[in-house]
């Protein structure tokens, strides 16, 4: 360590208030997130893929009755891209690539939005619990983390998957019991850490009570690799759910990144590179956006960096 | 100070704001898969004292033994495993206490960890805590405002501009100001943040406030400051402090009254001029002559040896391991043996197990019967400590074996040496030796 | 001067910089001073001083960047050896005299020593490092030529890739390695019964994390030690330890020094220690020198008003409570200092001038240098006075 003296701000204003602070907090927070151009990259495809997956219908029509069924044209089979009327070409059982991408997104975005939604609300409330009550329940919580931990992610999701029948739905809930495991440990490890600090004594002291104590001082500072976990997820899951799609987990003729690999896989060798690609690149783009945005975040998000201590 | 809000208190006028009555405190060693308790490290084991209204007590010893552990007992941060804590008592109660009538109805009224409802909310009003980590004890995403105001919030004492008002007058008495209650700890210096931690103990006018090395890891301008700060807010609203600290120059300057702790016990107990003018322990001798005192450039001198596991203490006295004028009577045990022989090159990992009877006798094994036989000459002619010989009862070998016995000696109580000063040493006075 | 009363190093206007989001931190701002052959030199100050940075730029061991190297020479003149200017050599000559010719103790042995070896392990590196070539002596490999001693040597200096020590493996090659094994054993016996650590057998084969930590520091020292370095440098070496245990340690650093004739640069923020430790000290301040002299003249006559009040602020029983001298306000920023004294802003004694002109150091008696105005002629102007602040 190189003993730096410390620096001290100017004296704050007198029209100085909380909420002006931590308003200017946020903007030097999102400021330092955005100085980096590679999380911007990541941040300008995440929001270009989320206007897709939300404005769908307006850049679609969409397919009736079910919009996430794949619309057949049974005369326009193995199209390449460019073709009037389909931009990205056909797959082998007509279905419309573009449709597909487009759609695919939405799927993803629900997919995934769900998955992180229930994994780091159950995550979060489970490690919570376990590291700042401990005792027994955490005991038990350890042991069943280790037993998840102790099998492949993807061979859990998968066997589960595969128990419940092919739907999309039961990925969404397979991925679901197989991700908020590595949520809880976090979130547990993160509690007994942040529950060592004198600040939580502190609280203690004055005659705080746990729930205070807890929402106060021991969620805002434990959360962080939550949030930057999540985001990565957000891009992991659909990986992994593209992956148990692809191997037919889903139903067929989903709109769906996965599924749609699945079909042009057959026409590769053929030539007809497009079904599977376009829908592949996505997946690629999706990932990699996601964790670029959380490899952003931690950077900032890392309190040894956010506090120059 | 302002007013003292809806929940009057009937605290203020009794003479010991706090006592400690064999207080002791023992964390389990877990082992294995199943967790199973192995053992205990008597962090704190057995320690009394009391702490009277304005005075400033001062608690010394090194690391590990058992301040820390002792002042997050005393702040209710932690029950203690054996022993009680007693809040806001008049002497004669606690003679009463200590001659053991009514023990149980004071124990409801005053016992820390017994008390409940408003009682215990007013024992947590009144007794606060000032930790050495000024970072780690504040919140880093809070406001300044948000950290001194908090216990006036959680006390439901003021809110709104009322709130701001009053942490701007706390940041006041601590030498900050208005311009400070919309800031982040990390943007204040080591002292500024110390500062706040101090405002923030002192929002709900305290009776006793734990004070564990406020100013060790401060510099010494910056920690004269704060000891100044801290002398202004106990003349200007009759606080009681318990100070925690290894600093010998630190509580000779600020304590009235020093506890000093050695392994989890009492070594010495007495007025600071007492303690400092005339120890009757070795300990606090040796700690004395081990801090150099600016001022004058005496030779300063240290102690052999290392600090004892605490889950194992030593018997009689635990200083015995390293104190200089360590005699018969002081606890020569087995273990004092089988250390030597660790550290001996000729007998070093030529033991091959242990026996014990008690600490006091055991059968030592060894590879060879000369090992023995050096060993059992060591502790017969005080190779391994001069009053060895005296204290031993039986030393003699069997072909690879020795069959050693030491007197059983008790642990050395607390005796009194003059008024208000107790020490736990066999001899009478260190002055002639 | 001859080669015995020529400084063993000397720091000539120091000025290290570092970058950060606020600006350029002046941490060390023309610093010069030497240190003598065999004495003992403390640099004192507090937090922030820039003692550590100055301490460290002896082995170049601030980072850069963020640190800026914007100035000045440090020059080492080892026994028998040419000057080196340490801020401009090349890598391979400074790992020569990193460990060798200057080593270093610093506060935290828990850190500083590698969990993962044992005692052994860590201080035999030093061997390997730094005295291949007379571990070749010790086994008698010396004379001989051809592969044996090739590999023996390469081995030595841990330079030999697997091959080789598979080699090394094979007898007769095994007697040999063994050979060499034995020497180091002994030589890091030898280091670490100098440190007085009973039974240094035992020792070498524990973890860090076995040991106590007055003991950690004592392997610590045996390591910095093993190469009997001309300079050894200890930066807080006994803050963390208990003081029954610091003065044992601060004792054996000077029975080992005097025995060794290395000059020691002792860092310390705690002036009773430097009291009883040091020949010299040097004082310094917000990246500058405030003051240095004889370690005696120095506490009888503090000259400068920082040095006066760091003495007067450590709580002593002259002192009534609540009435310690502290020094009021905090360590100036020092991005982008002002042109003048930088104590200007805390001084109690400070005028206008003060606070435009730095007053750099001048002598105050033999060997004692302050920086000042209360000492020095001023120019053209009426400088601070320690009387009239006083009225």
């Amino acid at each position: 360590m190189v003993d730096i003296p410390h620096k001290l701000p100017a004296v704050a204003p007198s029209t100085e208030s909380a909420l002006r602070v931590r308003l200017r907090r946020v903007r030097e927070l999102s400021a330092s997130v955005l100085a980096n151009p590679t999380t911007v990259l990541g941040f300008v495809l995440i929001v270009a893929m989320i206007s897709m997956a939300v404005f769908a219908p307006l850049i679609t029509e969409a397919n009736t009755p079910d919009p996430y069924q794949m619309p057949r044209d049974w005369g326009a089979l193995n199209e390449p891209p460019g073709t009037d009327g389909f931009l990205l070409g056909t797959t082998n059982t007509g279905g419309d690539v573009f449709y597909g991408v487009v759609w695919g997104a939405r799927t993803s975005l629900r997919l995934s939005l769900i998955v992180v939604g229930i994994t780091v609300l159950v995550g979060v409330l489970v490690g919570s619990v376990a590291g700042f009550r401990g005792g027994k329940f955490d005991e038990i919580l350890m042991r069943l983390v280790d037993v998840f931990l102790s099998i492949p992610e993807l061979i859990f999701a998968l066997a589960i998957a595969a128990v419940l029948g092919p739907s999309f739905g039961n990925i969404i809930l397979a991925l679901a019991v197989v991700f908020w495991v590595k949520y809880a440990r976090i979130m547990r490890a993160q509690v007994l850490h942040v529950k060592a600090n004198e600040y939580v004594d502190s609280a203690r002291i004055i005659g705080d009570s746990g729930w205070n104590i807890y929402r106060r001082d021991v969620f805002p500072n434990a959360i962080t690799p939550i949030i930057v976990q999540a985001t990565m997820d957000m891009g992991h899951i659909v990986l992994v759910g593209a992956t148990l799609s692809f191997i037919g987990l889903a139903e067929a003729g989903l709109a769906e990144w996965g599924v749609l690999v699945s079909e042009g896989q057959a026409g590769i060798s053929a030539g007809r590179w497009w079904a599977s690609t376009f829908p592949g690149l996505m997946v690629f783009l999706w990932a990699l956006a996601f964790n670029l945005v959380g490899d952003g975040l931690r950077d900032v998000l890392d309190p040894r960096t956010e506090t120059a201590r | 100070m302002t007013s003292v809000g809806s929940h009057p208190t009937e605290t203020g006028r009794r003479d010991v704001v706090l006592a400690a009555r064999e207080v002791a405190k023992h964390f389990p060693i877990k082992e294995g898969v199943l967790q199973r308790v192995a053992g205990h490290v008597k962090a704190v084991d057995g320690v009394s004292f009391e702490i009277r209204r304005g005075q400033t007590l001062g608690l010394v010893g090194e690391s590990g033994c058992g301040k820390t552990t002792l002042g997050r007992v005393v702040a209710g941060l932690s029950e203690p495993t054996a022993g009680a804590v007693l809040f806001d008592i008049d002497s004669e109660t606690l003679a009463a206490y200590d001659g053991g009538s009514s023990v149980g109805d004071i124990e409801t009224a005053h016992k820390v960890d017994a008390l409940t409802g408003d009682a215990y909310r007013r024992f947590r009003r009144n007794c606060q805590m000032v930790f050495q980590d000024s970072f780690a004890s504040l919140n880093p995403r809070h406001l300044t405002i948000d950290i001194v105001g908090r216990p006036l919030r959680v006390h439901k004492e003021a809110s709104g501009s009322g709130l701001t008002e009053r942490v701007v007058e706390l940041l006041e008495q601590v030498g900050l100001g208005r311009q400070h209650l919309y800031r982040y700890p990390h943007q204040f210096s080591g002292g500024q943040r110390q500062r706040i931690s101090i405002a923030r103990a002192l929002a709900l006018d305290p009776e006793l406030i734990v004070l564990d090395e406020p100013t060790s890891a401060l510099d010494v301008s910056v920690q004269a400051q704060i000891l100044n700060l801290l002398h202004e807010l106990q003349q200007a609203n009759d606080l009681t402090y318990l100070f925690i600290t290894h600093d010998l120059g630190v509580v000779r300057h600020m304590a009235d009254h020093i506890v000093v702790m050695y392994l989890g016990t009492v070594a010495e107990s007495g007025p600071t001029s007492a303690i400092f003018e005339n120890q009757h322990h070795p300990y606090t001798k040796a700690l004395l002559g081990a801090s150099p005192d600016v001022d004058a450039a005496e030779e300063f001198t240290g102690l052999e040896g290392s600090v004892p596991d605490p889950a194992h203490p030593p018997q009689g006295c635990r200083f015995h391991t390293r104190c200089p004028v360590a005699t018969a009577r002081c606890g020569w045990e087995v273990d004092d043996v089988v250390r030597w022989i660790e550290d001996e090159p000729g007998a070093a990992g030529r033991l091959a197990g242990v026996k014990r009877d008690s600490a006091f006798a055991a059968e030592l094994a060894f590879d060879d019967a000369a090992t023995a036989a050096v060993v059992v000459d060591a502790i017969r002619s005080g190779r391994i400590h001069a009053s060895m010989p005296e204290a031993v009862l039986k030393a003699e070998s069997r072909d690879s074996r020795v069959d050693v016995e030491f007197g059983a000696v008790p642990d050395v109580e607390l005796s009194v040496r003059g008024p208000g000063h107790v020490a736990a040493c066999v001899h009478e006075s260190l002055l002639d030796l | 001067m001859t080669e015995s009363t020529m400084p063993i190093a000397s720091i000539r206007d120091l000025r290290i910089h570092f970058r950060s989001k606020a600006g350029v931190v002046h941490a060390v701002d023309g610093v010069s001073f030497d240190i003598r052959r065999g004495e003992t030199l403390g640099l004192v100050g507090e937090t922030g001083c820039g003692k550590s940075v100055t301490a460290r730029s002896l082995l170049r061991l601030n980072p850069m960047p963020p640190g800026i190297h914007a100035g000045g020479t440090v020059e080492f003149r080892g026994a028998g050896e040419l000057p080196v200017e340490l801020t401009g050599v090349d890598e391979s000559t400074l790992r020569a005299i990193r460990g060798n010719r200057i080593a270093m103790i610093f506060q935290d042995p828990g850190k500083a020593l590698n969990p993962g070896l044992t005692v052994r392990e860590q201080i035999a590196e030093v061997f390997y490092q730094h005295r291949a070539d007379e571990l070749l002596d010790d086994i008698g490999l010396t004379d001989r030529a051809g592969l044996v001693r090739t590999l023996i040597a390469r081995e030595a200096s841990l330079r030999s890739r697997w091959i080789e020590r598979g080699l090394l493996r094979v007898p007769p090659l095994r007697a040999h390695r063994a050979a060499l094994r034995r020497a180091v054993d002994d030589r890091v016996t030898d280091a670490l019964a100098e440190t007085q650590i009973p039974n240094p057998r035992a020792v070498m084969d524990r973890y860090p994390h076995e040991l106590s930590g007055g003991m950690r520091q004592r392997v610590m020292i045996a390591q910095a030690l093993a190469c009997n370095p001309d300079l050894l440098i200890a930066d807080e070496p006994t803050t963390a330890l208990d003081v029954t245990v610091q003065a044992r340690i601060l004792d054996l650093i000077n029975d080992l020094q005097r025995r060794h004739d290395t000059a020691v640069l002792y860092i310390s923020h705690d002036l009773s220690l430097v009291r009883r430790v040091c020949d010299r000290v040097v004082v310094m301040y917000a990246g500058k020198i405030v003051e240095t002299g004889p370690t005696e003249d120095l506490f009888a006559n503090p000259s400068h008003p920082y040095t006066r009040g760091l003495l007067a602020a450590i709580p002593s029983a002259s002192h009534q409570r609540g009435a310690l001298a502290a020094i009021e306000g905090t360590v100036p920023e020092l991005v982008d200092p002002d042109p003048g004294c930088r104590f200007a802003t805390r001084c109690g004694f400070a005028t206008p001038m003060c606070e435009t002109t730095d007053p750099g150091l001048a002598p105050v008696a033999a060997d004692h240098e302050v920086a000042c105005f209360i000492h020095h002629p001023v120019p053209g102007g009426v400088g601070p006075a320690y009387e009239k602040a006083a009225t």
